[in-house]
C-alpha cells in the first residue's frame, strides 16, 4: 500500500471549478471513491482523473492512496469535509469495507447517469449523511440503508414523491436476516436521526415507499427468498443485479 | 454506721473509678503504640459503618493483603544474612515497628508509613472487622450503645447507609452485569442480607429462574422494572446456554392479563429489554402477532374447543354432552383437523359431517349425526359468538416457535369472560407446544419460562395451581407476579400453596400486607438482652440475655421499600436489593400497520398458509404525486419504476 500525504500542502485558499465541487462532495458522502469511478462521475479520463486527485491532495483537501485492488483511492481530508460544509469525520476508507464503498458508488453512478433519474431530479442521501444524522446512536441494533433516493413531486414521473432505500448487497446473508432488513426498512416512518419511538409508527405511512437492493450473483438467490417471506409487502421490493463498475477488481485496474 | 457505709460505697466507687481510668489508660497505650494499625482499623471500621458493609468486606480486604505480606516477608528473608533469613522475617514485624518509630521521630514520616504498611495495612484491616463485628453483635443483641434507642437507631441509619452504598453501586457504569460468567442472573446491589451471604451484587442461579417463582409488588414499587431485568437475565443465560449445548432455545411467554395502555407499553419495553438480551423476535400477541388453536392435536383441540363454552349443569348438561359429540365429530373428521374457524364453524353443519361421514367405515358417526342434526345449528351458533368475541388472535397463523419471547396481553380488566378463554387457551397451545414440539426447530425441548402477571383475575378456567402442576409436569417454570398477597390466587389456601411451591424463591416489593410472605420466610433465633435504666436515659451494664425468634424479614422494612428495592425470600433467608433498571434500547421496530400482519409473522409464516386478507395501507407517502392504483386484494400498486430501473441497470434477470 503506498499512502501519499498532504503534509506541506499550501493553505492558500483554493480555486474550485464546478467540476471540483461535485466531485469533492460525491466524494465526501461516499466516504472515499476509486479513481477509475471519480473519472466517470467527472466524465474525464482515468488520467485526468488522477490529475484533479493530486490537485485536491496538493491544496490539502483530500488524500490519496493504493489502499485496495485497483485504482488508487481518494478520500477528503478535515480541511475538505470543512470546505464541502460537511461535518463527517476524516477518515480514510475502512479497508473492510471498499468493496462495498465501491459498489455503492457504482450504483449511484449507475442511476444518476440514467435519463429517467435526472428527469425525475432524484436526490442521492448517502449512508455517511443518514450516519451523521444519527450522531452519537450510531451503533444500535437499526439497520442503516446503504443509501435513500429521494424523488421530488411533480417532477412528471410515477414515483415522484416517493423515498427509496437502496441496499448493496454484495456477500450473501442469511434468509431470516435479509428479510429482518427489509422488513425494518419497509415499516420504517420516520426519518434517520428522529427519535426511536417514531422510528416504526403503527398506523404512520412508511417512510420507504420501496427498497432497492441491487445484488452481486451470490446475494441474488438469498435475496430473492427474503423477498419472498414477506408476503403482501413484497412487491415494494425492487432487486437488480449490480452493475459491472461495481466489482472491486474489475474496472479498477484499467 | 452510716458514715462508714458511705465511706465503703465511696471507696467502692473511687476503686471501680480508677479500675475504669486504668482499663482506659492501658487501652489508650496499646493504640498509641500500635498507631499505624489502629489508624487503619479506625478508618476501615469507619468505613464500614459509612457505608453499610459487612464486616467480612474488611476480612477480604486483609485477605487482599496478604501478597503484598509475602512479597514483604520475602524481600527481608532475601535480605537477611545467611541462616538467619527464618528469624529476620519472624521478626521483621516487630524490626518494621521500630523503623517505623526512629523514622517517625527523624521526621521522615512518609517513609515511616511505607515501612510498616505491610505489616498494619492487613492487621489493621482484621482489627477494623473484629471492632466493627462486635459493635454491630452488641447493637443487634441490644448491649451496645449509650441509650435505650441506640439499637434502633444505629439499624436505621445502617439500613440508610447501605440503601445509599447499593444505589451508588448501580449507578456505577458495569458494575452490575445482567450476566456473571458462571450463568448466574445479577439483579441488582444487595443493601443487606439476613441468612444469605452478603455479596455486592445479588446474583440468581439461573436454576432458581428455571423454578417457581412468586413476585409482589403494588404498582409504583418497580415491579415491571424487576420482572424484565429477570426476563432479560434468563433470557441471556439461556441463549448463551443454548449455544454451549447444555440446554434447549429459551422461550418466554409472558401473560398479562390485566390489559390497557400500560400492559401494551410494558410490552414495548420488554420488547426493547429483550431485544438487547438477545432474543431475535419479540411476539405481542394478539396486537401483532397470532397463534393458532388449530395446531393443537386433535383430542386437545375438542378438550379446549369445549372448555371454552360455558355449560351449565342439571338438565343443559345433556347439551354440554351433544355438543362434545358435535365438535369431536367436526374435529376428528376423517379429512383431518379443521385448519381455521372458517373451516371449524363450516364443519358444524349437518350435510357437511355427513359428506365428510360417508366413507363406508364410518356407521356409528353418521349415526350419531342424524341424532344431533337438529342440535348442530345450536352449537354452530355459540361457537360463532365466541369465535367473534376472541377475535383472530387464536386464528393463526403462529406458533410458539416462531418468536423467542411471547407477549400476550389478556384483557383481564375490560372482558374477563374473552380474557379467561383466551388465558385457558394460550396456556393449553403452550402445554401442547412443549409436550409434543410442534414446529420447533430440531425437536429439541426448549427451556420456557411463564411468567404470569395478575393471573387471578383470569384462573377461573384454569385455576393458578393447576397451571402450576401442569407447568411442574412439562417442565416449565412458572413465575406468577401480582400486586398484593390477595391477587395471587382466589383464595388463601391457593395463595399459600402457590407461595410454598416457589422454590425459585419469592421477590417482595413494597406492598402494605406483607405478614403471610413474612411467616413463609420464617424465624432466626437473635440475643434479646434487658439492661437495667439508671433513671437518666442512660443504661447501666448490669442486665440479662435470652434467646428468642425474631422473622427473619422485617414486615416494617418491607412496608417502607423505596422503589426498585426488593426483598428476595429463599430458603429461609432474605436479601435485599436494589435492583437495577435495565436501560433499553430505541424502540424496537413494530410491525407495519399497511400490511394487517406483523414482518416478524409475514417472515416466519410459510408461504403455503393462507393468512387474513390484507388490508390496504399506504404504500407511499401521502403527499406523493400520482395516486396508486389498487390491486386486485386491496393492496396498493406502487408506480412503476421498472423503465429508470432497466435503465440502470439493464433489463431485469430472473
Amino acid at each position: 500500500m503506498t499512502l501519499s500525504t498532504a503534509k506541506g500542502a499550501r493553505a492558500a485558499p483554493a480555486r474550485l471549478t464546478e467540476r471540483d465541487l461535485r466531485g469533492l462532495v460525491f466524494t465526501a458522502e461516499m466516504y472515499g471513491v476509486q479513481l477509475d469511478l471519480l473519472a466517470g462521475l467527472l466524465d474525464l479520463p482515468p488520467a485526468g482523473a488522477g490529475r484533479v486527485a493530486a490537485r485536491w491532495r496538493r491544496i490539502g483537501y483530500a488524500d490519496t492512496a493504493r489502499i485496495g485492488p485497483g485504482r488508487p483511492w481518494v478520500w477528503l481530508t478535515r480541511r475538505g469535509l470543512t470546505a464541502c460544509g460537511l461535518r463527517y469525520p476524516a477518515v480514510p476508507p475502512a479497508l473492510s469495507r471498499l468493496a462495498h464503498l465501491r459498489a455503492v458508488a457504482a450504483v449511484r453512478l449507475a442511476l444518476e447517469s440514467a435519463s429517467g433519474y435526472r428527469q425525475a431530479e432524484g436526490y442521492w442521501r448517502s449512508e455517511r449523511k443518514l450516519r451523521a444524522r444519527m450522531g452519537g446512536r450510531v451503533g444500535l441494533r437499526e439497520h442503516i440503508p446503504d443509501a435513500e433516493i429521494h424523488f421530488p413531486n411533480g417532477r412528471g414521473v410515477p414515483y415522484a414523491g416517493e423515498c427509496w432505500a437502496v441496499e448493496a448487497e454484495l456477500t450473501r446473508k442469511t434468509v431470516t436476516r435479509t428479510a429482518a432488513i427489509m422488513r425494518e426498512l419497509l415499516a420504517r416512518t420516520a426519518d434517520y436521526g428522529s427519535p426511536a419511538a417514531e422510528a416504526a409508527v403503527p398506523g404512520r405511512p412508511p417512510r420507504h415507499a420501496r427498497v432497492l437492493y441491487l445484488c452481486s450473483p451470490a446475494a441474488r438467490p438469498t435475496v430473492a427468498r427474503a423477498a419472498g417471506t414477506l408476503g403482501a409487502m413484497a412487491p415494494r421490493i425492487e432487486i437488480r443485479d449490480l452493475p459491472p463498475a461495481a466489482a472491486l477488481d474489475g474496472l479498477g485496474r484499467s | 454506721m452510716i458514715t462508714r457505709y458511705l465511706t465503703l460505697v465511696a471507696l467502692r466507687g473511687a476503686v471501680r473509678l480508677a479500675g475504669r481510668l486504668l482499663r482506659a489508660a492501658v487501652i489508650a497505650a496499646a493504640l498509641v503504640a500500635a498507631l499505624p494499625v489502629s489508624l487503619v482499623a479506625g478508618y476501615s471500621a469507619a468505613l464500614a459503618w459509612l457505608l453499610g458493609w459487612p464486616p467480612r468486606r474488611l476480612y477480604g480486604a486483609a485477605l487482599w493483603c496478604l501478597p503484598m505480606v509475602a512479597v514483604w516477608l520475602a524481600w527481608t528473608g532475601l535480605r537477611a544474612p545467611s541462616g538467619g533469613a527464618l528469624a529476620a522475617i519472624a521478626t521483621a514485624p516487630y524490626h518494621a515497628w521500630l523503623s517505623m518509630w526512629h523514622l517517625g521521630a527523624a521526621g521522615s514520616v512518609a517513609a515511616a508509613a511505607v515501612t510498616i504498611a505491610p505489616a498494619a495495612i492487613p492487621l489493621g484491616l482484621v482489627a477494623g472487622g473484629l471492632a466493627w463485628s462486635y459493635r454491630i453483635s452488641s447493637m443487634r443483641a441490644g448491649t451496645g450503645g449509650l441509650t435505650p434507642g441506640s439499637p434502633v437507631v444505629f439499624d436505621l441509619r445502617q439500613w440508610r447507609h447501605q440503601v445509599r452504598t447499593a444505589r451508588a453501586r448501580i449507578a456505577a457504569p458495569g458494575s452490575v452485569p445482567l450476566t456473571t460468567p458462571a450463568g448466574g442472573v445479577v439483579a441488582g446491589a444487595v443493601i443487606r442480607a439476613v441468612g444469605h451471604p452478603q455479596r455486592p451484587v445479588a446474583v440468581l442461579p439461573y436454576a432458581r429462574l428455571r423454578s417457581h417463582q412468586v413476585v409482589i409488588g403494588t404498582t409504583g414499587t418497580g415491579k415491571t422494572t424487576l420482572l424484565l431485568r429477570l426476563w432479560a437475565g434468563f433470557m441471556a443465560t439461556a441463549l448463551r446456554r443454548h449455544a454451549a449445548g447444555a440446554g434447549g432455545r429459551p422461550l418466554l411467554v409472558v401473560l398479562d392479563c390485566k390489559g390497557g395502555g400500560d400492559s401494551r407499553r410494558v410490552a414495548d419495553r420488554a420488547r426493547r429489554v429483550l431485544r438487547d438480551a438477545g432474543a431475535r423476535a419479540t411476539a405481542v400477541w394478539p396486537d401483532e402477532a397470532s397463534l393458532s388453536i388449530w395446531d393443537l392435536p386433535p383430542g386437545r383441540l375438542v378438550t379446549t374447543l369445549l372448555d371454552l363454552i360455558e355449560h351449565g349443569s342439571g338438565p343443559a348438561a345433556y347439551y354440554a354432552d351433544v355438543m362434545e359429540a358435535v365438535v369431536s365429530l367436526a374435529a376428528g373428521a376423517p379429512a383431518g383437523p379443521p385448519r381455521s374457524t372458517a373451516d371449524f364453524l363450516a364443519r358444524l353443519d349437518p350435510g357437511w359431517l355427513a359428506a365428510a361421514y360417508r366413507t363406508g367405515r364410518h356407521d356409528s358417526e353418521l349415526a350419531l349425526i342424524g341424532s344431533a342434526a337438529r342440535q348442530v345449528p345450536d352449537v354452530a351458533l355459540r361457537f360463532r359468538a365466541l369465535f367473534r368475541r376472541l377475535g383472530p388472535g387464536l386464528d393463526g397463523p403462529g406458533s410458539f416457535a416462531d418468536a423467542d419471547v411471547w407477549y400476550c396481553i389478556l384483557e383481564g380488566t375490560a372482558e374477563i369472560a374473552v380474557a379467561e378463554a383466551q388465558a385457558r387457551t394460550l396456556v393449553d397451545l403452550l402445554a401442547s407446544y412443549v409436550a409434543h414440539g410442534a414446529g420447533r426447530p430440531g425437536g429439541s425441548a426448549p427451556e420456557v419460562l411463564l411468567a404470569v402477571d395478575e393471573f387471578s383475575a383470569v384462573s377461573r378456567r384454569l385455576p393458578v395451581w393447576q397451571l402450576y402442576e401442569r407447568a411442574r409436569s412439562l417442565g416449565l417454570a412458572v413465575q406468577v407476579s401480582a400486586q398484593s398477597w390477595q391477587g395471587l390466587a382466589g383464595d388463601e389456601s391457593e395463595r399459600l400453596r402457590i407461595a410454598a411451591s416457589a422454590d425459585g424463591g419469592i421477590w417482595l416489593l413494597r406492598t402494605p400486607h406483607p405478614d403471610p410472605v413474612v411467616a413463609l420466610a420464617g424465624n432466626r433465633p437473635v440475643i434479646d438482652t434487658t439492661r437495667r435504666l439508671m433513671g437518666a436515659a442512660l443504661w447501666s451494664d448490669e442486665g440479662s440475655s435470652r434467646l428468642r425468634h425474631t422473622p427473619v424479614l422485617d414486615p416494617d422494612i418491607v412496608r417502607a421499600l423505596d422503589v426498585g428495592q426488593v426483598a428476595y425470600i429463599h430458603r429461609g433467608a432474605v436479601t435485599f436489593v436494589q435492583v437495577k433498571r435495565l436501560v433499553a434500547a430505541p424502540a424496537a421496530l413494530a410491525p407495519p400497520a399497511a400490511s394487517g400482519r406483523p414482518g416478524w409473522q409475514a417472515a416466519v409464516m410459510p408461504a403455503s398458509l393462507p393468512g387474513p386478507a390484507e388490508p390496504a395501507g399506504p404504500a407511499v407517502p401521502p403527499d406523493a404525486g400520482p395516486p396508486s392504483a389498487a390491486g386486485p386484494g386491496g393492496s396498493p400498486v406502487l408506480p412503476d419504476a421498472g423503465p429508470l430501473l432497466d435503465e440502470a441497470f439493464g433489463p431485469e434477470s430472473r
